[in-house]
């Protein structure tokens, strides 16, 4: 506790470092994987659907070294790291945005069409509001793991939260492993309930709806 | 761009395949760490899961464990684990923290896929005189497979993407040639071991999908195809 107390500087900077590295490729891989789940033909889907989920079982820090062969970015630093996340939210994000527009009831879109909204209109009026629920539900579960998984990208000198992880265990400060962990825990906490709460604030009817 | 002829290179080099962390032997105690904890993992979990399904019961705490341990940052588990019980003891301590990473996700596919069976199911069974466990034995647990497998899928995914950090706590595994490659600047060790990681982690993967994929079909197929 006291090394946390004497450290509250190192520690509020870590944090903000982690948030960046946890958030950037959270807001990214969400757009992504909407607009891969809405525009994708259907054709492509087994396909992307074996890809994706391969990508998921990819161990993090071997894409984040294995990404600088791919495609020439440094081995060291946050590039990796971001990109790394992002592919890592489009594949967890993609089945759960699918299933949300998939699960849209048909009559609401057929409405849609008959008031002469175009494929646009209807997708940002009434498809994406109606799909918000489901999309935030795969939000939180992927900022959970994102915001778990960032911590590794200490590994290959991403100084976030994860520092105190290695930094503690290398000096021998038990204290030090525990503030990262405690840490890590609040932020995944904060973002989580961010979400839930944007979830309400987008879908005002369900509230209404309930009383 | 990456030089993949030096990587090849270094794949062949005979000298990267002999010794204490020779690939062989990092392979081997990758493989073993991981199977060994999913395996003690499962011995718990498993019958835990179907009972708590069974029972229809405590639910609540499955789902809340499952979306938990989501949250926990694998390694700094792993480095608590260690500092507890002591640099000495640090196979003791991964093997429990990846016990604890494997746990769940086994007891969430195990409790779903049986909550998900539809309740007339059981109820005819019962009807036709099941005791409690032949029902779980004949009719729950091979209706509930592809979910168990699925269950066995992520504690896969979770346990080899961690046990690639065991050689931060001194210990081997494929992970090894990593850490060793970014601190002494190996860039095609890295690459090598990375690829590596990436092939066998994904081929368990793809092996685990197949397994569940067979026994969906099967059960498919046992019910004329009717509960597609």
């Amino acid at each position: 506790m006291t090394w946390a107390l004497n450290n509250v500087e190192l520690i509020f900077q870590l944090t903000l470092t982690h948030l960046f590295v946890s958030v950037v490729p959270l807001g990214l891989g969400f757009v992504l994987a909407v607009a891969l789940a809405r525009l994708a033909p259907a054709s492509f889907a087994p396909g992307l659907t074996s890809v994706l989920g391969a990508v998921y079982a990819i161990p993090s820090l071997a894409l984040f070294v294995a990404l600088p062969a791919l495609i020439g970015t440094d081995f060291l630093g946050p590039t990796n790291v971001l990109i790394a996340l992002t592919i890592y939210v489009i594949s967890s994000m993609f089945f759960s945005a699918r299933d949300a527009f998939a699960s849209l009831p048909p009559a609401t879109i057929e409405f849609a069409k008959a008031q002469g909204l175009n494929a646009g209109q209807r997708f940002f009026f009434v498809e994406l509001p109606l799909a918000i629920p489901g999309l935030i539900a795969g939000a939180r579960i992927a900022a959970a793991s994102t915001i778990s998984m960032a911590s590794i990208a200490a590994v290959v000198g991403v100084r976030n939260l994860g520092y105190l992880f290695l930094d503690g265990f290398q000096r021998r400060i038990f204290d030090e492993v525990l503030a990262g962990l405690l840490a890590i825990f609040v932020i995944a906490i904060v973002v989580d309930l961010t979400l839930w709460l944007l979830g309400r604030v987008l879908t005002p009817w369900s509230r209404r709806s309930r009383v | 761009m990456f030089d993949f002829q030096s990587l090849w290179m270094w794949l062949i080099d005979s000298k990267n395949w002999e010794g204490r962390y020779g690939l062989p032997n990092l392979i081997t105690e990758h493989m073993t760490l991981t199977f060994m904890s999913i395996g003690i993992a499962a011995l718990f979990a498993l019958p835990i899961g179907i009972a708590i399904g069974h029972l229809g019961k405590g639910g609540s705490v499955v789902v809340l464990l499952g979306s938990a341990s989501r949250a926990i940052p694998t390694m700094g588990l792993l480095f608590v684990l260690v500092m507890l019980l002591g640099v000495l003891q640090r196979e003791l301590a991964v093997t429990m923290a990846l016990v604890a990473i494997a746990f769940p996700p086994i007891l969430s596919g195990a409790h779903a896929g049986i909550r998900a069976i539809e309740s007339h199911i059981p109820e005819a069974a019962r009807a036709q005189g099941m005791t409690g466990y032949q029902l779980i034995r004949l009719v729950e647990v091979p209706l509930a497979m592809p979910a168990i497998i699925g269950g066995f899928r992520i504690a896969w995914i979770q346990v080899v993407s961690t046990v690639v950090l065991a050689p931060l706590i001194g210990l081997g595994g494929l992970g090894f040639g990593i850490i060793q490659g970014l601190s002494l600047r190996n860039f095609d060790q890295v690459v090598a071991s990375a690829m590596l990681i990436v092939i066998l982690t994904v081929l368990g993967d793809q092996l685990i999908g197949v397994a569940q994929k067979t026994q969906s079909l099967r059960l498919e197929n046992l019910s004329g195809g009717r509960n597609k």
